[in-house]
């Protein structure tokens, strides 16, 4: 293994763990609730209701 | 002397559902109780109110009437409640309701309290509260041409003279009374925000049912400005009104205004600011004078409650449980209940009707006396006479063209979105292409081109070359809200909502489904009877939102030569019939109740302008490029990186994924789904669309763009799907297993931001039987379908 092989591994993998931290905390917040609670999953300013 | 009952006694009375076409007849009472006659008093049924039977829908039910200058659509059996009488019998005097004004005086108040001054915007619906919303503080919040679009509050800044303003707009209302839903949080909002001051909006050129909701505000001894909205239409009517009189009556700023293209709002807003500041001293206050009788209860009372405003002590003697409430702490509350009820009875007796009617005629009265005095109507205009734009109307609803119209106009949107969004989509697919295979030559091999040129390229461009047909349709949509015509589908197709079980304010909901079914689950908040929402909630998903569009665009291109638009038509029409026919069975079933009675308001024909329409299309444009760039990017990576690795050394493209993690995954759901049709690719699929139903599509792009030999030359999605072959050789699409994936796509289980609004509105009983619902009717659907079709 090459050591640009190692880099891009690296690279790719922290990409891949960053994505699916975003979307297992949008999941979240969605299913949680959000600032707007309307869930829409970013915050449209809606109140509580 | 013959008394006011006596007179309506011995008035011949018959009932407004027997009233035919073209006839004008006055209102001599609405029968029944509860809050759907309320409504209906509200709605402007008041005594002597004159009504035109306009017409009935083509399958003669509803009708439609006009009453002060609104179209009103009501279904026969609710017609039947009202009594009308000869439009020229004289059974009362109008005149004996209107007694001018009392002024009340009102403490100065500092509204800087909070360091923050809030104004709300108060007015019927489709007056125009979110245009003006929209320009005062740029919001780009949606607007369109029928009421209940705004289901709860907004909230937006603006400054003005150096200071910070919250403009607060909430649902439309036709009163205060706390019946319906948007009344009650409307009156709620007033009561724990305090705004300080209000905007009431009203539609100029329909005062007299606008202004009702003017009085009760009045009571509220709150500063107001009325904004005199569509003052353009107004001025082209030929009727005069005298501003100047009209404020001097109500005792509130009148300020004309067009809220659509900006005129009047910098005046608006400026009367505004001079309202607060000048409820910061004294000031006296007008309010609608109801007589002596119920002015002497309403001094005593209030003197028995000084912490509450006159219009909840006029709610108190009308026996509001939600303003009784109020006075739960009060050490006297059994006597102020003790003689708000001997009030009641009194006034009653005086008047020789029920307080509800009473106040509601007194109410009209003050308008009619008030508008009697300011208004000049055009001479050249009837009464009866129907608003400008109406002459298409015959042809639009008309019993034998109405449903074909509906039909054409769907169809013409749909093969405009494919014919007219072909050629943006090649561009872009060609733009995609290019910058795919000039990464694919400019990186050396390796984990990160791949992830590049298949993951994020492959998955996110999948996608994102849908772009024009998603603006295309959402322009025509936009066209036909703003025009008028949406509510007169809801009009058209009335009776078959009612068939099926549905209220008909469910279509409002539905119609927003077609956008997205998150804000469409939250607007049936407007329906009463929560088995209504219930059924309303549980059958939106299966109005194919936007995000679908994409995977019928890809599908019905690929695998569908000729008629293109009817085929996604009949997508879409599907959707509707397998709605139809669960809100049958539930509310025969499980969610088995009586119909709920409704008044639907048909809004004037109004020429859909460019701007509106534009401001649509990129807010929707924008959405989805917001989405692109967020969670469809990320699910495409997790995804890429799932039919990635595990790596296999000396593995073909196609074996390695077939042996990633993502084939196994779809190796093991692959006995669900193929009696469908479908390979493991589309039952893994349709798994990660749950997130967001865009992934379905970057799904497939990445699965089937990893699967491509690295020496093939770049080619689209669509040719990829074309030309994927099975390990016997035979093609895995051809147009019977597209059908069958874009019905499963269409009916199966809602995203997880649906499912998070049904749990929320519905509870998670409801979301839990909808995963499961909607899975399983999509299931064998598409079984049937497919099953049938093969053998065909």
């Amino acid at each position: 293994m090459t050591t640009s092989t190692i880099i891009q591994t690296i690279v790719v993998l922290g990409i891949v763990a960053v994505a699916l931290v975003y979307v297992l905390r949008r999941v979240i917040k969605t299913t949680r609730g959000n600032d707007c609670d309307c869930g829409c999953g970013k915050n449209c300013r809606s109140k509580k209701h | 002397m013959i008394n006011k009952q006596d007179k309506i006694n011995n008035t011949h009375t018959r009932l407004l559902d027997n009233e035919p076409v073209g006839m004008t007849v006055q209102v001599v009472r609405v029968m029944g109780d509860g809050a759907f006659r309320q409504r209906l008093l509200e709605m402007g049924f008041v005594r002597g109110a004159q009504v035109t039977v306009l017409k009935n829908a083509p399958l003669k039910d509803p009708v439609e009437y006009m009453i002060l200058g609104s179209h009103i659509s009501l279904r026969h059996s609710e017609a039947a409640q009202v009594e009308v009488t000869d439009k020229d019998a004289e059974f009362c005097d109008m005149e004996d309701a209107y007694n001018g004004i009392v002024e009340t005086t009102v403490a100065g108040v500092d509204p800087m309290e909070d360091n923050v001054l809030r104004i709300a915007l108060i007015g019927n619906p489709n007056c125009g509260k979110t245009s003006l919303f929209n320009c005062v503080t740029g919001a780009k919040e949606k607007v369109g041409n029928y009421g209940g679009v705004t289901v709860d509050s907004k909230e937006g800044w603006f400054n003005i003279d150096g200071r910070k303003v919250q403009l607060v707009d909430l649902p439309g209302t036709y009163s205060l009374t706390e019946y319906s839903p948007e009344e009650m949080y409307v009156r709620t909002y007033i009561r724990d925000n305090h705004p300080d001051a209000i905007l009431n909006i009203v539609d100029a050129g329909n005062l007299e049912r606008n202004l009702y909701l003017t009085t009760q505000i009045m009571d509220m001894n709150i500063p107001m400005v009325v904004a005199l909205n569509m003052w353009d239409e107004m001025e082209k009517s030929g009727d005069h009104l005298d501003i100047e009189m009209m404020s001097r009556l109500l005792g509130a700023r009148m300020v004309p205004l067009t809220a659509y293209n900006g005129h009047g709002v910098k005046e608006v807003l400026k009367a505004a600011m001079e309202a607060i500041d000048e409820s910061e001293q004294e000031t006296r206050h007008h309010n609608v004078n109801y007589g002596a009788l119920i002015e002497d209860c309403l001094k005593e009372l209030g003197e028995m409650c000084p912490t509450l405003d006159r219009y909840t002590v006029l709610k108190i003697i009308e026996n509001d449980q939600h303003a009784l409430e109020l006075i739960k702490g009060q050490d006297n509350a059994d006597l102020v209940r003790k003689t708000a009820a001997e009030m009641r009875q009194r006034i009653e007796r005086d008047y020789n009707d029920d307080i509800v009617s009473i106040v509601t005629d007194l109410k009209y009265g003050f308008v009619r006396g008030a508008l009697a005095e300011a208004l000049t109507a055009n001479p050249d205009r009837a009464i009866g006479e129907t608003k400008p734009g109406y002459s298409m109307d015959r042809l639009l609803t008309n019993r034998w063209l109405a449903l074909p119209i509906l039909l054409v106009l769907m169809w013409l949107m749909f093969e405009a979105t494919f014919t007219l969004g072909a050629y943006p989509q090649e561009w872009i697919e060609s733009g995609i292409g290019w910058i795919g295979e000039w990464i694919g030559k400019a990186m050396p091999d390796g984990i990160l081109k791949d992830l590049i040129v298949d993951g994020i390229i492959g998955g996110v461009g999948g996608v994102l070359v849908f772009l024009p047909q998603i603006l295309i349709l959402f322009f025509f949509i936009s066209l036909l809200e703003d025009s008028g015509y949406m509510a007169r589908a809801a009009f058209i197709v009335d009776r078959i909502m009612h068939r099926v079980g549905l209220h008909g304010k469910s279509f409002i909901p539905y119609l927003i489904g077609f956008g997205c079914g998150v804000p469409a689950i939250m607007a049936t908040r407007t329906l009463e009877n929560r088995r209504d929402r219930i059924v309303t909630i549980l059958t939106i998903p299966f109005m194919s939102c936007s995000a679908r569009l994409p995977a019928y665009l890809l599908l019905v291109a690929a695998f569908f030569t000729a008629k293109q638009g009817l085929i996604l038509m009949s997508i879409y029409l599907i959707g509707i019939l397998v709605a139809a026919i669960t809100a049958i069975v539930l509310s025969k079933t499980i969610l088995k109740h009586d119909k709920t009675q409704f008044v639907m308001e048909l809004p004037p024909y109004r020429k859909p302008t460019a701007r509106n329409a534009t401001i649509h299309m990129w807010s929707k444009g924008k959405q989805y490029l917001q989405k692109m760039a967020t969670i469809i990017l990320a699910a495409s990576i997790i995804v890429w990186a799932l039919g990635y690795f595990p790596r296999h050394e000396g593995q073909t493209p196609q074996e390695q994924i077939e042996n990633s993690y993502m084939g196994m995954m779809g190796k093991a759901i692959e006995p669900v789904v193929a009696p469908l049709g479908f390979n493991w690719q589309m039952g893994v699929s349709v798994l990660t669309g749950a997130a967001a139903k865009e992934i379905v599509v970057s799904t497939m792009g990445v699965l089937y763009t990893g699967e491509s030999d690295a020496t093939e030359e770049s080619t689209s999605l669509k040719e990829k799907l074309q030309t994927a072959t099975k390990a016997n050789g035979e093609h895995v699409f051809d147009p019977i297993v597209a059908y069958s994936f874009m019905l499963f796509i269409l009916l199966y289980f809602p995203c997880i931001a649906a499912l998070a609004a049904i749990r929320r509105e519905a509870g998670t009983k409801w979301m839990v039987f909808e995963i499961f619902y909607t899975t399983g009717v999509a299931w064998l659907v598409s079984f049937i379908f497919y099953q049938v079709a093969r053998l065909l």
